[in-house]
């Protein structure tokens, strides 16, 4: 890259911190300025070891449930009861994981392929399936895309998301099949239907155990036939036919294009022209290091939304607030709830969507209510030690503003003798909820 | 996908991630036009039911004299003695008892095999041709999105039901508007001063930025008292249809969509396309239950909501076109559901449509790849629905799109 102005350097640190992680822990974003985006981003890109990442995440024991009990009985009930406290324990889990890593873009990188690969507690039900997927997108989350798209293949949640367990030689079922090639590995029109056909034949005889997401082959429901698969003749096995998939130019463009759509705009097309050759080898962490390292960093242009998730997780960061330790727990979940994003429960297998469609009256509203409830659980003391003149200025370095227009700066400045007003306007305003 | 993210997907992509700057009214800004601005008595409405996740066609009017329907499908298929008949050939799922009651007053047209050439079997992308009525996604403006374009500006014109803007009503100039449902608590006092400053244009501050200010803004001009005729009940139904249960509670997002759309149609809301939709009908497992429930439900709310414009005179205005964005393959799989399919009918009902079958119904024996043909492009019910409902030429919104579903809407 090209040196930078002061001020370039400041927008592509706003953004490193913000999109390719969850925003700045107090104290990290004045530092980034000190230090430069060149140094900064380089601690920033690295890839934690699996044994750190096992240090780094927080344990955390999820019991198999297994049968359920006779509808009707009492242990039924109970057994309804471990379902729900179950899951919401592990979103408070992740919650929890994103405000307080410090492998911030191995963890936002989990968070993009939850959307990517999107699948919902809300058809599983368990939380020990949906558990050991998180698992794997943190493990896989930043190496090789073909060996995370094969882990996902023997991955229980998804199989069962997508009926992959009704999928026999017998009569072939397409859901997961099609959902592959159009949301996973190629995108949409990439693929013909007599593809989505033999993709399925090729993904028969997979059976999932719901309570844990333990996934067996049975090779009496498979179809063993040979199949043509984007032109090539064989039988295949699923290793063989996810390899085809990943290995086409296709896959490179459409990882890409999400990539491009989730870090840099959701409003702007991916270009056509971009040299992908970082992605060659279907290495994430290099896809990634590409581009935090192009210009696109600092293009005025490439301004993103924060999804209601983002946003929350940004907030907690700064006020070093731990979700699973707040005394109103609820009213947080229940917040992500209103905005329509709750981690472990995308909307459907596209995930959530992006840009505008977070911008509505309605989320506006709920994100002061949220902002409200979240500032409960802080006394803003670091906020209150600095003196008012200074303290619109501080939150902006604080949160990893990259500019305050002075429409904000005028409004923070009427609160500043009000920390508790202030933050809130700080969190609400047009330049934190979106990102420049 | 189950049911619940199904609904849960409308309310976010309205289909098709489209994103779209839109209008977000309150029910108050549209009570006050129905006060200031009553749509006269007499003009026609249009209310567009989209159903997400491909409906099953052959399981909404069934096939139940031809036997090839019960080989293909021994899981998931109606006897003759359960479905309700409309002729020697074709009846209704047994769930949708309102709307045969309908039919019998020869108040639905049921236009079969409705779908498009080269039919495309992904939700997104299928949805995205229905709603664009194009093909080839050249714009991304939705067929009534460009109907917007062809009248005066108007916010009320169009209105979805719901926080998000579909595709549907995303015009080239302009937009639909959006509703959404539930009321806003809107800040007071010093916290609404606080907030009307943040919402301030700011000079050279990108796109989004200003829709982010503009969304705090419109959050405030909101008003804090909840219009009387949002209070009020729904409009009681007088004749509401009592078989398979009939009015059935109607707890479900659509019934509460329709309920609305009553309130404001009887206040005499200056609005002429009304977007409401259910979802969940992607059921590629354990389909019977879950289709029938929903196509129940689709089938309850708009006959109540019919029921409920009665006593105004204005379901005398008011067309209903139901559509999902394809059917489902004909063979069940082996999870007692069905795969993406093709075409699958379409129902357009109210007292101005002539009641019967259009279309031809696509043979069973003669499938292409497993799947239905198409008979009748769906672009002709639109081009139909735009001249014979909207009263608007249908070349300029359709490219100049020929096709017709004669005889579909009564004369005058």
């Amino acid at each position: 890259m090209a040196a930078m102005s002061a001020e370039q350097e400041r927008l592509a640190l706003s953004r490193l911190f913000h999109r390719y992680g969850f925003g700045p822990k107090p104290g990290e974003f004045e530092k980034a300025v000190k230090n430069g985006f060149e140094v900064t981003k380089k601690s920033f890109l690295i890839k934690p070891t699996v044994e750190q990442l096992g240090v780094d995440i927080a344990p955390i024991t999820i019991d198999d449930l297994g049968p359920r009990p006779t509808p009707g009985t009492f242990a039924n009930t109970e057994y309804q009861i471990k379902q729900r406290t179950q899951i919401k324990e592990m979103t408070l889990w992740w919650l929890d994981q994103m405000v307080t890593t410090d492998y911030s873009l191995n963890e936002k990188m989990t968070w993009f392929w939850h959307g990517h690969w999107a699948t919902s507690i809300e058809k599983l039900n368990f939380a020990l399936p949906m558990y050991k997927q998180n698992l794997t997108f943190r493990n896989n989350a930043l190496g090789n895309f073909a060996s995370l798209s094969k882990a996902m293949y023997d991955d229980g949640a998804l199989q069962y998301w997508l009926d992959g367990q009704e999928n026999t030689a017998k009569a072939p079922n397409e859901n997961l099949s099609r959902e592959f090639m159009e949301l996973f590995t190629l995108g949409v029109g990439r693929y013909s239907e007599d593809d989505v056909k033999a993709l399925a034949r090729v993904f028969t005889g997979i059976q999932v155990q719901r309570t844990n997401g333990v996934v067996t082959f049975n090779p009496r429901r498979h179809d063993n036939s040979a199949v043509t698969l984007l032109g090539t003749t064989q039988v295949f096995t699923e290793d063989q036919a996810i390899d085809l998939l990943v290995a086409r130019d296709d896959s490179s463009r459409f990882i890409y294009e999400r990539l491009w759509y989730r870090f840099i705009s959701s409003t702007e097309n991916f270009p056509a022209n971009y040299n992908r050759g970082a992605f060659a080898n279907r290495d994430i962490h290099s896809a990634i290091t590409d581009l935090v390292s192009s210009p696109n960093m600092y293009a005025p242009q490439f301004a993103m939304v924060k999804s209601p998730v983002e946003w929350f997780v940004a907030l907690c960061r700064s006020l070093k607030i731990t979700p699973s330790t707040t005394k109103n727990v609820n009213a947080l979940i229940g917040g992500l709830q209103k905005l329509s994003q709750v981690p472990f429960a995308p909307p459907n297998v596209g995930g959530w969507p992006a840009g505008e469609l977070w911008l509505t009256s309605a989320s506006a509203q709920f994100r002061l209510t949220l902002a409200q409830a979240v500032l409960k659980n802080t006394d803003l003391a670091e906020l209150k030690a600095v003196t008012p003149g200074q303290r619109v200025k501080y939150l902006q370095d604080l949160l990893g503003v990259y500019q305050w227009s002075k429409r904000t700066s005028d409004a923070l400045t009427i609160a500043r003798n009000e920390p508790e007003r202030l933050f809130l306007l700080a969190i609400n305003s047009p330049e934190y909820v979106v990102g420049a | 996908m189950d049911t619940l993210s199904r609904r849960k997907f409308l309310a976010l992509s309205g289909g098709a991630g489209v994103a779209a700057a839109a209008n977000i009214l309150s029910v108050t800004d549209i009570a006050e036009a129905a006060i200031t601005r009553p749509l006269p008595s007499g003009t026609p409405i249009l209310v567009v039911v989209t159903l997400y996740g491909g409906n099953d066609g052959l399981n909404t009017v069934v096939p139940y004299s031809d036997s090839l329907y019960y080989s293909l499908r021994p899981d998931i298929s109606y006897a003759p003695d359960k479905v309700l008949q409309l002729d020697s050939s074709l009846g209704l799922n047994p769930a949708m008892g309102a709307i045969k009651s309908l039919w019998d007053k020869k108040k639905v047209a049921i236009i079969r095999g409705v779908g498009y050439p080269n039919p495309d079997h992904s939700h997104f992308s299928s949805m995205a041709i229905w709603q664009s009525a194009e093909r080839t996604q050249t714009t991304k403006s939705g067929w009534l999105g460009r109907w917007v374009d062809t009248q005066p500006e108007d916010p009320l014109l169009a209105i979805n039901l719901g926080s998000v803007l579909p595709p549907l009503l995303v015009g080239k100039k302009r937009s639909g508007s959006v509703l959404p449902l539930g009321g806003l608590i809107t800040p007071v006092g010093s916290l609404a001063r606080d907030c009307s400053r943040l919402s301030l244009p700011a000079q050279g501050e990108n796109a989004l930025a200003a829709r982010a200010a503009t969304s705090l803004r419109n959050l405030l001009n909101i008003s804090e008292s909840v219009s009387p005729i949002l209070k009020a009940p729904a409009p009681a139904a007088t004749d509401l249809p009592t078989v398979n249960g009939g009015n059935a509670g109607g707890d479900n997002n659509l019934s509460q969509q329709l309920d609305v759309v009553a309130k404001l149609v009887t206040a005499g809301a200056p609005t002429r396309v009304w977007a409401v939709s259910l979802g969940g009908f992607d059921t590629h497992a354990n389909e019977a239950n879950a289709q029938s429930e929903l196509i129940g439900i689709v089938s309850n709310s708009v006959a109540r909501f019919l029921t409920q414009l009665e006593p105004s005179g204005r379901s005398k205005d008011v067309t209903v076109l139901i559509y999902s964005e394809f059917g489902r393959r004909v063979a069940a799989n082996a999870s007692a559901g069905t795969d993406h399919g093709t075409s699958g009918p379409v129902f357009v009902i109210g007292d101005r449509v002539q009641g019967g079958f259009f279309g031809d119904q696509p043979s069973l024996s003669n499938l292409y790849k497993g799947d239905l043909a198409v008979t009748t492009d769906f672009r002709d019910i639109y081009a139909t629905l735009l001249e014979d409902v909207l009263k608007t030429p249908a070349g300029q919104v359709l490219n100049g799109w020929k096709g017709r579903v004669t005889s579909l809407l009564r004369k005058g």
